[in-house]
């Protein structure tokens, strides 16, 4: 299967890595024998119409940025959206940084992968979080497969669980933890007591937090993951605009404290229920499955049947999120196989 | 005196020049014999329509001007340079300018629909005969010769109404033909036909797609039930090989229809088996001639052929830009049906299969496919049948290899070719990575390292003395 990889960050690099580890398993045990044909980034491509070889990826890796600056291979600057225009492949695999203003250039690197015929795996939460009724209408229209189970709790199959392992229940309503960063910020006030500018200057030199913060504790994170919990698993059509949000940055120490008088603490809660799709530091029982501390994230699907289920996994990472890509993958592959054999 | 159907190709109408002659022959022949003529577009107008019909949908209308004014110049020039007659060369000219003006009328309308649909590619497609066949007739007519210029359509040809690749309705198209063109012939006037082109039923412009002009030709010959088909072309006839591999390479004199089909495979050079259909049914002769060297008899194609009845092996050709594609999986071995599903998932992916090669073991099956589609067909061979339980276990390729075939009807029933074949590539120290001949005895077929392809030609062609008569 020849793939493109648009986007060369964290994510991108753990797919490489990913994909080329453990390769002769893959194929026998999956008949999954990936090709990573063309990696585009913003300064240009690497292209090899056959198949980059595990050696030149460790090379490219290694090198870093410029990416077209391979001898062999590298095509100093080829747009994206041409590579995935004129390179045969069966899958892009989008990977480039979240923008939550217009979804750019994600959602037409995206769109132009389908209207090439071109299956899509994308850990993007911006173009899901602005059009996904849009994408996922266009990609059936085009024939092709839409994936994109890296976009929330990142390595951990919050997706696929809701809609594989609950099938044939009914989810009645979803609340999570859906953000590492707020989570560490909010741990770090109630067990060590310390503001959140502080909490919030730690995580940042930790890494697990932006210079520019506000994506994650004004809530805009959790929020795009609550329009794709929604869309995805309880088919509400709903977008980014239509969350109500509200971030960390009024939470301050006394109300942790209060709350840890009524064995509480608040989290910063995504939720659906009903018609309403929520992101808002809330107050639960220490002793909610819910509550994990740290970076991890936690979610609960509330279900007709099969009462709560709840999930707790990291929610970031390159080689975390990169396995989601590498179980669509899997998935559009599987699916694929039975389209041909029919 | 006979009746003959004279095709001249694009390079035979290439220019004013060759125009003339063309014309000269024609009417040499036409002395003797009761003729008409089909012709194709001028070289590379086909083409040129095609880029501009498929970039009309979203280029501008001053490409169109751009393009209708080249063309324009082209005919033009030819004309004034085939035709000697100033009233004649008016005449022609006239029609030109006006089917110009409609080709001009045509790309506005895709230009402004901005699509491009398989009908109006076909109409499109035909100005390119429709352009080339009056400047013929004028030529002819310029050398006080009577003529008279049709379109395909207007000459009878129907077809079915599949655009692109349209089959005559041939005892339909044969009674419209000989209506038309017979009494024309019976006076000695010669028709000349837009090769190429037809309609269907309804009088829509349709192509005969592949074969082309020859096919044109070919259903003409037979509707006018003619002693031969004569195709005038660039080359002197079927080589036994390509004079470029092999310079001493010789010109065939005569080939049996099943022969010339299997010679489709030296491509634009030979005569595509579609072509073929229409005459080999009714055995009617076909005769391949060099327009700059009509001294020559050519390649005749026949039936059965005569001369030189014992030569087993009668040409060698390499098809480049091909790859080789090889499946294995023990659990293929006895399993019916697990060929189809490879061939199955090859066909949906639109991949067409050059050749086949599977041992009785029936562990692995090589095929050889065009290079541009390997990539295509690895990825979807192993997305649909290499899961742990699926009948392939691995699928590897070699892309740079050529198929080498060396063909004749004599190897039927001919002891010791295939060996002496493949101990003449043996001897070179060449590795065989497949062979497959079929029962049918016309063809072996067998791939080769691309680098080592033209050595094997070589060999072979001088294995068999196919440079000697």
């Amino acid at each position: 299967m020849r793939i493109i990889l648009v986007g060369y960050g964290v994510v991108g690099k753990g797919v490489t890595t990913i994909l080329a580890r453990r390769a002769m398993e893959k194929v026998s045990d999956y008949g999954f024998n990936p090709k990573i044909v063309a990696i585009a980034d913003v300064d240009g491509a690497v292209i090899n119409p056959r198949g980059l070889s595990p050696e030149k990826l460790e090379e490219i890796k290694k090198r870093g940025y410029p990416i077209s600056a391979d001898p062999d291979f590298g095509k100093k600057g080829i747009s994206a959206l041409e590579v995935i225009k004129t390179v045969e492949a069966e899958i892009v695999v989008e990977v480039t940084p979240v923008n939550i203003k217009n979804g750019e250039p994600a959602i037409s690197h995206i769109t132009e992968a389908f209207k090439t015929g071109k299956h899509v795996v994308t850990t993007n939460k911006g173009p899901l979080a602005l059009a996904m009724p849009a994408l996922t209408e266009l990609a059936e229209y085009n024939n092709v497969y839409l994936r994109f189970s890296g976009t929330v709790g990142g390595g951990t199959p919050m997706l696929e669980f809701a809609k594989r392992c609950l099938a044939g229940d009914r989810i009645l309503a979803i609340r999570g933890i859906l953000n590492g960063t707020t989570n560490y910020i909010l741990t770090e006030m109630s067990q060590n007591h310390v503001t959140f500018q502080d909490a919030l200057a730690n995580a940042q030199k930790l890494g697990y937090a932006e210079k520019e913060p506000s994506m994650d504790i004004d809530g805009f994170d959790t929020a795009c993951k609550v329009v794709i919990l929604a869309n995805w698993i309880m088919n509400k059509k709903i977008t980014l605009k239509d969350v109500d949000r509200t971030g960390i940055r009024e939470v301050t120490l006394q109300q942790l404290q209060d709350a840890a008088k009524r064995n509480s603490t608040i989290k910063l809660i995504g939720s659906i229920e009903g018609d309403k799709a929520m992101v808002k530091p809330t107050e639960i029982p220490l002793t909610n499955p819910l509550c994990v501390s740290g970076v991890l994230n936690a979610i609960t699907f509330s279900t007709e049947y099969a009462a709560e289920q709840t999930l707790i996994g990291r929610g970031a990472g390159g080689i975390e999120t990169a396995s989601a890509v590498l179980r669509d993958l899997l998935d559009i592959r599987r699916k694929l196989a039975t389209k041909l054999l029919t | 005196m006979k009746k003959i159907v004279m095709k001249f190709g694009g390079t035979s109408v290439g220019t004013g020049e060759n125009i003339r002659h063309v014309a000269d022959l024609v009417t040499k022949y036409a002395k003797d014999n009761k003729v008409a003529v089909v012709v194709s577009a001028l070289a590379g107008v086909t083409n040129s329509l095609i880029e501009t019909g498929c970039q009309a949908k979203k280029s501008d209308e001053k490409h169109i001007q751009t393009f209708t004014a080249e063309l324009r110049k082209k005919h033009t020039d030819a004309i004034s340079t085939a035709i000697t007659s100033k009233a004649i060369q008016k005449e022609v000219a006239q029609i030109t300018e006006n089917t110009i003006a409609e080709l001009e009328k045509v790309l506005t309308g895709i230009c402004y629909v901005g699509e491009i649909t398989p009908k109006s590619k076909d109409y499109v497609m035909s100005f390119g005969e429709r352009l080339s066949a009056p400047i013929v007739w004028g030529a002819i007519k310029d050398h006080k010769a009577e003529s008279q210029c049709f379109t395909g359509k207007d000459a009878g040809i129907v077809t079915n109404s599949n655009f692109g690749e349209a089959d005559p309705l041939m005892n339909f198209t044969a009674h419209l033909i000989r209506e038309r063109l017979s009494p024309l012939l019976e006076k000695n006037i010669i028709p000349v036909v837009t090769g190429f082109i037809a309609a269907d039923q309804d009088g829509v412009v349709t192509t005969v797609g592949r074969g082309g002009s020859d096919y044109t030709a070919t259903i003409l010959g037979v509707a006018l039930q003619v002693d031969e088909v004569w195709i005038w072309t660039d080359v002197d006839g079927i080589m036994t090989t390509d004079p470029k591999i092999v310079p001493s390479a010789r010109m065939l004199p005569q080939l049996s229809y099943q022969e010339a089909a299997e010679m489709a495979i030296f491509g634009a050079k030979a005569m595509h088996p579609r072509a073929l259909g229409p005459v080999s049914k009714e055995n009617i002769p076909v005769r391949i001639r060099n327009t700059a060297h009509p001294e020559n008899p050519g390649t005749l194609i026949t039936k059965e052929p005569i001369a030189n009845a014992k030569e087993a092996v009668k040409a060698v050709a390499m098809i480049k830009d091909v790859a080789m594609l090889n499946v294995y999986g023990a659990a293929m071995v006895g399993a019916p049906g697990s060929y189809a599903k490879v061939f199955d998932v090859l066909g949906k992916n639109s991949i067409n299969v050059m050749m086949i090669s599977a041992a009785a073991s029936e562990a692995n099956i090589s095929m050889v496919i065009k290079r541009g589609l390997l990539g295509r067909a690895v990825s979807n061979l192993e997305i649909a049948l290499q899961e742990r339980g699926g009948i392939v276990s691995e699928v590897t390729t070699e892309d740079d290899v050529a198929v080498i075939a060396v063909m004749g009807a004599n190897m039927k029933g001919t002891l010791g070719v295939a060996s002496k074949i493949f101990s003449t590539v043996a001897k070179k120290g060449i590795n065989i990575r497949m062979i497959a001949q079929g029962s049918s005895e016309l063809n072996i077929s067998f791939v080769v390292k691309e680098k080592d392809g033209a050595a094997v030609v070589r060999a072979i062609h001088e294995e068999f003395n196919l440079d000697k008569n």
